[in-house]
């Protein structure tokens, strides 16, 4: 690959960005929608609502609007957050880290165990263990996540008492060093685990899917031929099957974005889940453009990440 | 006396006992001291300054950490707080208070008048929305003549005063921490320094917010606990999963389907409000937008209330958590609610002979269609939007059934409060709707701006059936001017009297929330937001 390229890629990323944030500007300002009510209560008097408005520069044009926010946000200024009084890159900032890591641990937990079960089940296929794996991915991809952290919280939480229901630490207890990492991966532990399903059973299919098609090929023929050990079969077979897998795993951020959305408000995890859902709320709009073009950036740089993965998985592939 | 005699008075006065004893109080509530409550709230505050906004989320947080001069007991009379004694001169249209003399800021300095004429001048008057649209245009000036005295002068009596001074309507800031800079934008908002029974710890964003016990505070005792930790948990169902699993202590509100499961639980208590910091004594309306040819007709509105069966929106929507209303004033108003009213009750006969008086024939088709309505074009379908909240759906779906029986067809138009305030009161693009009216601590609060015709235009929540009434007009005008209670009592009634003639609104169900807590704690002052301030935990 060249630099050129990687180069080109990444400058691209500025004109994306910037369509993708004026479209968002506009399709919030048209869809109706009032922040003004959330920020002065049900009580204030006309007087008041025009001078919240006229605070926030909403009483100007909506071109107006749009081309101050633009400025400010070449300069770096991502505004004032109505609701929160601060601006809106301490407040998303401040939130990303949560989103980040239940992302992550979902992400990372999903991909090596979904590796495992898919190479799995396509080196036993059409045996009671494929068809266990087959069923459960199944069920786990068709379940809704909101649904399963509902009977997560249930079972595991309340019937069991081994797991907490909410936040991402003890209400009660202020601990530090390591007690504190337990304390947080001991909150995690549901949250992940209910994001990580969907996307393990979705990276499982395609594993398994991959792997069988690559062992059907005539080179995988060949090396069996030539008395190759099966392990070292399934190896070739594998890093050629992982190919889609990482397109779809880089093509995933965004919905695992959704999903932490739902399982961030059922568990009361403080991260930009919540956070956008109360934005949506209260039309809080300078953090929702904040939080649409994190997700927009995150997206496209997962995107230009996953075109280098395939130079290192296939050298087949060159870019110019 | 015999046996059975005795058993019978015992009997009596065992039940007397139980009800008379508030629910939110136990025999077995013995205050101990230290501890740590955990309180599950619905939203993160932003920040925790509940002097420039009405949200309810900042306030349901932030209220422990202030005082207002007065505060309000469990039948919301006023009590002193900040300010030990009051008198009211010039026929109500001044307020004397005396402040006490023993209240300090949580960073040591001392507590004075001049703290009281900041707060209001600089700060709730310019961004409390309910203190500034109610007392705004009303106060001709606040006196500090001495560190310990306060003086408000209005332009004319001003009823409500003394109901509007509490942490809720009036928490006081410190002046020495907010003088010449902008009350909104503050780092105090995020650190506050304020004189209640809590001290700020620490606000981590989005999850929680730790007070510590002020050692200082002016009430001698109190507060009991050491901490105080405010959990952000947005969903309710989640809420009464960590209340079950230990986790937190104390709910602001538990879900109508929850709600037996929890009280049949030994190991929780319960009690109802209508207290909120968001808004008090509230009552689900129906409004009637009379600038629609359809429902000028006072025959059609008092069809569609005749048509509507309350007790079913009080068993279905809120589980029975509540009451039909009686009066278009809240009954936990008691000295403005009147009763005894004539108001309409549910007899889908009478409304069908009542839609068939005012033109709305029942013809091929179940719905009605227009004969010979002024105003409405001959075949008209007697069809009516009907907006409310997402939250509100049951509502919009038993509005529907139950019109639908009397032959009117209802659309449920569910819109997001952001989108249905301007849809409503600045659009004025509607029907019919539902809106959580809340009443607050006195009817010139929350009452008046549903009524008097001076309140119809853009502001959210206010004459949202644009009805105009000069009589109606005139007694609020009354009313407003009268300070003493037993007088303003009979110009209310005169008032509730004529709009349950007009019906520019129907009042379905009053809605208090119900509170739920470990019985391993106790003694909250469920009525206000210092709930916690005389609070225990014994774990």
């Amino acid at each position: 690959m060249s630099g050129r390229y990687l180069v080109r890629r990444l400058a691209q990323v500025v004109p994306a960005a910037a369509a993708i944030l004026i479209t968002a500007f506009v399709v919030i300002h048209i869809a109706p929608g009032d922040p003004v009510l959330a920020l002065a209560g049900q009580h204030g008097d006309a007087a008041y609502y025009a001078l919240i408005r006229a605070k926030f520069g909403l009483d100007r044009p909506l071109p107006e609007q749009l081309l101050v926010y633009a400025a400010n946000v070449a300069r770096g200024d991502l505004g004032v957050s109505y609701v929160h009084g601060r601006p809106v890159a301490s407040v998303v900032l401040e939130r990303l880290p949560a989103t980040l890591l239940l992302m992550m641990t979902a992400l990372i937990a999903s991909s090596i165990v979904g590796i495992a079960l898919g190479v799995g089940a396509a080196r036993r296929v059409d045996r009671p263990a494929d068809l266990i794996v087959r069923i459960a991915a199944l069920v786990g991809y068709a379940t809704p996540s909101f649904w399963l952290a509902q009977i997560a919280a249930l079972t595991l939480a309340l019937g069991t008492g081994w797991f907490p229901v909410q936040g991402i630490t003890d209400a009660r207890q202020v601990w530090t060093g390591w007690r504190y990492a337990a304390d947080v991966i001991h909150h995690l532990a549901l949250p992940a685990l209910v994001l990580a399903i969907n996307e393990l059973a979705l990276t499982t299919r395609l594993v398994r899917t991959g792997v069988l098609e690559c062992l059907a090929t005539d080179y995988i023929r060949t090396a069996r031929a030539k008395g190759l050990p099966e392990r070292s079969v399934v190896r070739h077979a594998f890093r050629n099957a992982l190919l889609p897998v990482v397109t779809v795993i880089g093509g995933r951020i965004g919905m695992l974005f959704t999903g932490a959305v739902l399982v961030e408000t059922v568990f009361a995890w403080p991260g930009l889940g919540q956070l956008l859902l109360s934005s949506i709320q209260t039309r809080d709009v300078p953090i929702l453009l904040a939080l649409f073009l994190l997700v927009s950036l995150a997206v496209i740089l997962t995107n230009v990440v996953t075109d280098l993965a395939y130079v290192w998985l296939d050298p087949r592939i060159r870019y110019e | 006396m015999r046996r059975g005699q005795r058993w019978i008075v015992l009997s009596a006065l065992a039940a007397w006992v139980t009800w008379a004893t508030p629910a939110w109080l136990h025999a077995q509530d013995t205050p101990t001291r230290g501890g740590t409550l955990v309180v599950a709230i619905s939203a993160d505050p932003g920040h925790l300054n509940p002097a420039i906004t009405t949200s309810g989320a900042t306030h349901t947080a932030a209220e422990l950490l202030y005082n207002g001069l007065l505060g309000r007991d469990e039948r919301g009379d006023p009590i002193p707080d900040l300010a030990e004694s009051w008198t009211i001169e010039q026929a109500g249209a001044a307020y004397r208070f005396r402040l006490r003399n023993d209240v300090t800021w949580h960073d040591g300095t001392r507590f004075t008048s001049a703290d009281v004429k900041f707060t209001f001048e600089e700060v709730l008057l310019k961004f409390h929305a309910r203190t500034k649209a109610s007392m705004g245009g009303a106060l001709a000036g606040i006196d500090a003549p001495d560190e310990r005295t306060v003086v408000f002068r209005f332009k004319q009596p001003y009823a409500p005063l003394l109901l509007q001074l509490d942490a809720t309507e009036a928490p006081i800031i410190a002046k020495h921490v907010y003088q010449g800079s902008d009350p909104q934008t503050n780092p105090a908002n995020a650190q506050p320094i304020g004189t209640g029974p809590f001290k700020f710890v620490s606000y981590r964003k989005g999850a929680e917010i730790r007070l510590a016990r002020n050692p200082a505070y002016f009430k001698k005792g109190l507060p009991y606990l050491n901490e105080l930790v405010m959990r952000v948990i947005p969903d309710p169902g989640t809420q009464v999963l960590a209340l079950e699993n230990g986790e937190v202590d104390f709910l602001w509100g538990v879900p109508g389907p929850d709600q037996n499961r929890l009280k049949a639980d030994s190991r929780f208590r319960m009690a109802q409000t209508s207290y909120h910091p968001g808004g008090s004594n509230c009552i689900m309306t129906v409004s009637f937008n009379l600038e629609r040819p359809i429902l000028k007709d006072v025959r059609v509105r008092r069809a569609i209330a005749h048509a509507l069966d309350r007790d079913a929106f009080l068993r279905q929507v809120l589980f029975s958590e509540g009451r039909v209303a009686t009066a278009p004033i809240s009954s936990e108003l008691a000295w403005a609610h009147a009763r005894g009213l004539n108001m309409p009750s549910f007899d889908r006969a009478e409304a069908e002979r009542l839609l068939d008086a005012a033109g709305w024939k029942k013809e091929r088709d179940t719905t009605r269609v227009a004969r010979g309505v002024p105003g409405v074009q001959d075949g008209t379908r007697l069809a009516i939007d009907f907006l409310h909240f997402p939250a509100f759906s049951k509502y919009g779906e038993l509005m529907r059934q139950q019109l639908g029986a009397a032959g009117i067809d209802v659309t449920p138009r569910p819109l997001e409060p952001a989108v249905f305030a301007p849809t409503v009161f600045k659009d004025r693009n509607f029907d019919t709707n539902v809106i959580s009216y809340c009443n607050g601590p006195d009817p010139e609060i929350g009452v008046r701006r549903m009524y008097h015709s001076s309140q119809i235009g853009p502001a959210p929540f206010t004459n949202a059936a644009a009805y105009r009434n000069e009589r109606v007009d005139t007694l609020f005008d009354l009313a407003g001017l009268t300070v003493e209670r037993d007088k303003r009592t009979p110009i209310y009634r005169q008032i509730q009297e004529i709009v349950v003639q007009d019906l520019p609104y129907y009042w379905l169900v009053e809605t208090p929330t119900t509170r739920a807590w470990s019985a391993k704690c106790g003694s909250f002052k469920g009525w206000t937001g210092l709930f916690a301030e005389a609070a225990f935990c014994n774990r």
